[in-house]
């Protein structure tokens, strides 16, 4: 988590350190207005949004612009920035390879076969969803993957899109939160100095608490709310059990990340098997997955299309259309515009860290709000939540209000475990939740390409980022478990009661 | 601790203002100063280290209590050891 930027150069603004807040509350004014008035879920205009507010807080710097300018290029190359953007390119070429052999057809199949009616549907999206990213760790990838290859099926048999997406990413959540080898986990433990394994056991208590709530609430909500079930076979798709094999290649992915690998490696042997099951079993063909699409009026295309081997991955089109494409092209480049919105958040939040704007909000918490221990954990939730919704990838959000969980906690000397849990349950949930959030983004850059991908997917079964906030159960019971929490004292662990573990018997 | 002892430990409701028995001997950071001396708060109850050197503000120590007032949720304790410096 460290990086190679001078942590000692500091901004001062014209209006004081509440000033430094100025491109990221710019952003934020921008996305409701965007999102929530117009129902505009265009994230390049998020990017523009970023952009014009980076350029409005530079007016408001105090000295050389140039360190503004150098504040900019700390922030953006952070290693948390890149963490994400290896999650989403690897998870979104591993999702799109499984998509073209087949996998939603298997789903749909499968559904078919032991009758999981549209009502039922969400609720068990929501378990899936919790197990695959508590085995890999990353919310991210899940929230790609699963919107890729369970959200059509599930549209197609009828379940309401919106429950469903907000059934996907609470299982994003829960997996972010429980994970020992998520990013906010580590992050969680390492700083509030309680070893990874205690953290994780202690933290069962909130996150299983949530998830029965979240579990009913979508059966509950499966039987009222309910879309229109497609006739997937007779608008042109097929459904096939043989798209079930690549529940072998969703299966590499888990053991290998659970066996301790790092995620890159996981992912890549995930893709590497739906490659090789999608050629084995002849469900894509190789230009389905990659392909070169050339000119065919040129001499050489057409030689090289005729080679063995080689030609089976140069597809001769009219000279107008020549492109690269195939899944694992579009797989990473659906996510092109979501890593430059991030890589210009994280920017604008380190402009507001040197410019002291963290610092303010802490400094009025502890004098003003966090006068008992309850004030305290219930300002350590709301302060979480408050960070969030500036910083959208929730990892380095985490990282911003850690040394602030830190210091409030120990005034009160509650214990390192506790506050581990308070800082990972509001980050993972709320990072889900704000229509901007990063692991919302990146479940819907991997819907908006399903239109293209099935005749029957219409654009009206795209979910508007901005409507699925109230539908992520598991991130709202999560929330309300930690706020109760706080008031009831359920699960509070002093210093004096139990001391944390060296972090280093991880 | 076993990993089904660290599942099951905190699952109570712990109140704001924790009591202690003369003579124990708890881990604790120092959290604040005052006309009487250091004080440690452990939620809501303060306890005040009336000799303890001013230089362990914000480090993490070992206290004996030495009186405590269950009405009032106050005591007063020595420090024993010093585990981790004030960063």
């Amino acid at each position: 988590m460290s990086d190679s930027s001078d942590a000692s150069r500091t901004l001062s603004f014209y209006g004081g350190r509440a000033a430094s807040a100025i491109p990221i509350a710019f952003f934020i004014v921008w996305a409701v207005f965007q999102s929530g008035l117009l129902g505009i879920g265009d994230t390049t205009g998020l990017i523009v949004g970023i952009l014009v507010g980076l350029i409005v807080g530079m007016f408001f710097v105090k000295g050389p612009w140039k360190t503004y300018a150098d504040v900019l290029f700390d922030g953006m190359t952070q290693r948390v920035a890149a963490t994400a953007i290896v999650a989403w390119l690897w998870a979104g070429m591993f999702a799109e390879t499984i998509q073209v052999g087949g996998f939603v057809d298997g789903l749909v199949w499968a559904a078919d076969a032991v009758q999981v009616g549209s009502g039922l549907f969400p609720a068990l999206t929501f378990l899936l969803a919790a197990l695959l990213a508590t085995g890999i760790g990353t919310g991210y990838g899940t929230a790609i993957a699963f919107t890729a290859l369970v959200f059509p099926a599930g549209v197609a048999v009828g379940a309401d899109p919106v429950l469903l997406f907000g059934a996907i990413l609470s299982g994003a959540v829960f997996g972010d939160n429980l994970a020992p080898v998520s990013d906010t986990t580590i992050v969680s433990a390492v700083t509030q100095n309680a070893d990874i394994g205690g953290v994780v056991a202690s933290r069962l208590k909130y996150a299983i608490v949530a998830a029965v709530f979240a579990f009913a609430a979508y059966l509950a909500a499966g039987q009222t709310m309910q879309g229109t079930p497609v006739d997937v076979a007779g608008a042109g798709g097929a459904g096939t059990a043989l798209g079930l094999v690549h529940l072998a290649s969703i299966g590499v992915v888990i053991v290998t990340a659970i066996r301790g690998r790092h995620i890159v490696e996981a992912i890549s042997w995930g893709i590497v098997l739906s490659v090789f099951l999608n050629l084995a079993f002849g469900l894509a063909e190789v230009s389905a997955m990659l392909a070169f699409e050339a000119s065919q009026e040129s001499a050489l295309v057409q030689s090289i299309d005729a080679l063995p081997l080689i030609g089976a991955f140069v597809v001769p089109v009219a000279p107008g259309d020549a492109a690269v494409a195939g899944s694992l092209y579009t797989g990473a480049a659906g996510f092109f515009p979501l890593i430059v919105l991030v890589l210009l958040i994280v920017a604008a939040a380190q402009v507001m860290q040197r410019g002291g704007g963290f610092e303010a909000i802490q400094e009025f918490l502890l004098e003003r709000v966090a006068t008992t221990v309850r004030r305290a954990e219930t300002t350590m939730v709301l302060g979480t939540a408050l960070v969030n919704a500036m910083i959208t990838i929730n990892t380095a959000a985490e990282i911003a209000i850690a040394p602030y969980i830190k210091t409030l906690g120990r005034r009160f000397n509650i214990n390192g475990y506790r506050r581990a849990n308070i800082l990972d349950a509001n980050t993972s949930a709320l990072g889900y939740i704000f229509p901007w959030g990063g692991g919302l983004l990146a479940g819907y850059s991997a819907m908006q390409r399903l239109p293209e991908q099935y005749e029957w997917f219409t654009q009206a079964m795209v979910v508007n980022p901005a409507s699925v906030w109230p539908f992520v159960f598991h991130g709202w019971f999560l929330v309300a478990v930690f706020l109760l929490a706080a008031w009831t004292g359920y699960g509070r662990e002093y210093v004096s009661d139990r001391a944390s573990e060296e972090v280093s018997r991880v | 601790m076993s990993r089904f002892e660290k599942v099951l430990a905190g699952l109570t409701f712990r109140t704001a203002t924790p009591s202690f028995e003369v003579g124990d001997e708890v881990p604790a950071f120092v959290t604040g100063q005052s006309e009487s001396g250091l004080l440690v708060r452990v939620g809501d109850t303060v306890l005040v280290l009336p000799d303890a050197d001013p230089a362990l503000l914000d480090a993490k120590v070992t206290i004996k209590i030495e009186s405590f007032d269950e009405g009032q949720h106050r005591g007063t304790a020595r420090v024993v050891d010093v585990l981790q410096d004030g960063e």
